[in-house]
């Protein structure tokens, strides 16, 4: 009888504490929070640094499978003064340009002090003659390969303080109408960057400058951009501007609801690998601005669908000749002559995607 | 025999009581008061049966500048929970202490856009907190640093 005894009351001091603990929650106690206005950093060495985000900001994706669909289109090639061609195809059209749109955006490091997003991108781009046979190469061959964009790309955010901020984004792109069966040399990787000094001056208002290399115009580039973000007090109006690349004015009807109204400045310059040319080493230069309604909204918890309706104007679908692939500038002022120039017209257009949005 | 007996249980309740304790303190350590990086809000982590809490005892802006009244969590998905008061909502729930000093099977509520993301907390020093909200898996998420605050006594 003793030893139960004994065994019992070791038994229930030794599990009692655990048995008395209950997971539902108690009922809310009345609480002074006056009491944590007037705090500090435990470390006395700790430093408080701004974040990337404004309250309002549309969220960033992770990843993104997309479509997109121009309708159709017609395709000029004249020669030009001092270029190497010396006869004018014929006008080819399209019947449509379509393609998917793949992107993947990881962050690998996320601190207070920095922040390292890692991504890759796959678009692919096909095109649809609405009539074969037409002497004009160069549509023959998109309408044969097609265009694609394999790319990877690094994003890194250093705020210096609780306002001021460094962002650098760089990303190398293999562009062309290779296969994965017949790719290109990786030598004809297109590099681009921008890098931008910013101040993040309040939770809703964010602005910067810096400078980019680009091929957004079709060609290599070096242009000033700025950015501003920002959301009314209401978070019902706001911005998203990274000009040029793209100026958004936005609507929101709740955070998981958005419309927003602007352009994007699209391109890249794409080297013709497999088309056969009476040239060879031609690279198509696209540029083209897309102005559009883009309404984005929570299909379900993170999982975003992304429409986007509008105009697609064609700024430069123009074509150098770049022996051994050495790229070269040209700039707003430069006088190389064009090997081909060549002018779109300009079609309504649609991209639709589904997005897993980051916290 | 009695007597070994009672000596195993005693050494037995021993061991238990003292790894259950051991396993209480280091989890305590997540006790107190924190700041996400955006200074927006401080969060009080509580202990209410074996799991830890957090929450909202502080923000920026208290008042919501449409309604000139106290915030609310009017972006929560549930219209029922949309008129409750954002200081003292529990934006942290549920997280148990799983050794190596994180805590673990809990979730984060952001209050900003109504979301709520599974979430890991890795102390990396006694004062500064990885918080790690993800999505399904962890390398679909974000971490934020948080950092312990103590309460100026006047």
């Amino acid at each position: 009888m003793k030893l139960r005894i004994w065994i019992l009351a070791f038994t229930a001091f030794s599990f009692g504490p655990i048995w008395a603990q209950v997971d539902s929650l108690p009922v809310e106690e009345e609480e002074d929070y006056s009491m944590y206005d007037n705090v500090s950093y435990a470390d006395a060495g700790t430093k408080a640094y701004c974040t990337n985000k404004i309250e309002g900001l549309s969220p960033s994706k992770l990843i993104s499978v997309g479509y997109d669909y121009q309708m159709g289109y017609s395709l000029t090639s004249a020669n030009t003064p001092g270029g190497q061609l010396t006869e004018n195809y014929d006008q080819a059209d399209f019947a449509r340009s379509n393609g998917m749109r793949l992107a993947l955006n990881v962050p690998v490091i996320s601190r207070n002090d920095v922040i390292v997003q890692v991504g890759a991108n796959y678009w692919n781009q096909s095109y649809a003659l609405e009539t074969e046979g037409a002497n004009n190469p160069v549509a023959t061959g998109l309408s044969n390969y097609g265009l694609r964009t394999t790319g990877l790309n690094l994003t890194v955010f250093k705020p210096f303080d609780e306002t001021r901020f460094f962002l650098f984004q760089g990303s190398g792109d293999l562009n062309g109408d290779y296969s994965f069966s017949d790719i290109m040399p990786l030598g004809y990787t297109k590099y681009s960057a921008a890098a931008l000094y910013g101040k993040r001056v309040s939770d809703r208002k964010m602005w910067g400058y810096g400078l980019a290399r680009t091929y957004r115009v079709g060609e290599l580039n070096y242009i000033p951009i700025l950015l501003y973000n920002s959301t009314n007090v209401a978070n019902t109006w706001g911005t998203e501007v990274l000009f040029p690349a793209r100026a958004h004015v936005r609507r929101t009807f709740s955070p998981r609801s958005m419309l927003f109204l602007g352009y994007e400045l699209e391109g890249n310059s794409y080297r013709m690998y497999r088309t056969m040319m009476p040239q060879n080493d031609l690279e198509i230069r696209r540029g083209e601005l897309r102005f559009r309604f883009v309404y984005e909204r929570s299909l379900k918890d993170f999982i975003w669908l992304s429409a986007q309706f509008g105009y697609r104007y064609n700024y430069s679908f123009n074509a150098d000749q770049l022996p051994d692939g050495q790229e070269f500038f040209r700039g707003f002022f430069g006088d190389q002559p064009l090997a081909m120039e060549q002018s779109l017209t300009n079609p309504l257009y649609f991209n639709i995607s589904v997005n897993l949005v980051s916290p | 025999m009695k007597n070994i007996l009672i000596a195993f249980c005693l050494v037995l309740s021993g061991t238990v009581f003292t790894s259950f304790t051991q396993q209480n303190t280091d989890g305590d350590r997540l006790l107190g008061v924190w700041e996400p990086s955006n200074g927006r809000a401080r969060v009080k982590v509580e202990k209410i049966g074996s799991k830890y809490f957090g929450k909202i005892v502080w923000l920026k802006e208290p008042i919501d500048p449409e309604t000139n009244q106290p915030k609310v969590d009017k972006n929560n998905p549930d219209p029922a929970l949309q008129s409750t008061p954002l200081k003292g909502y529990r934006m942290l729930k549920d997280f148990t202490y799983s050794g190596n000093n994180e805590w673990t099977g809990g979730t984060i509520y952001d209050p900003l856009n109504g979301s709520t993301y599974s979430c890991t907390i890795t102390m990396r020093d006694a004062n500064t907190l990885d918080i790690r909200g993800y999505i399904g898996v962890s390398a679909f998420g974000r971490t934020d640093v948080w950092k312990r605050l103590q309460i100026q006594r006047n």
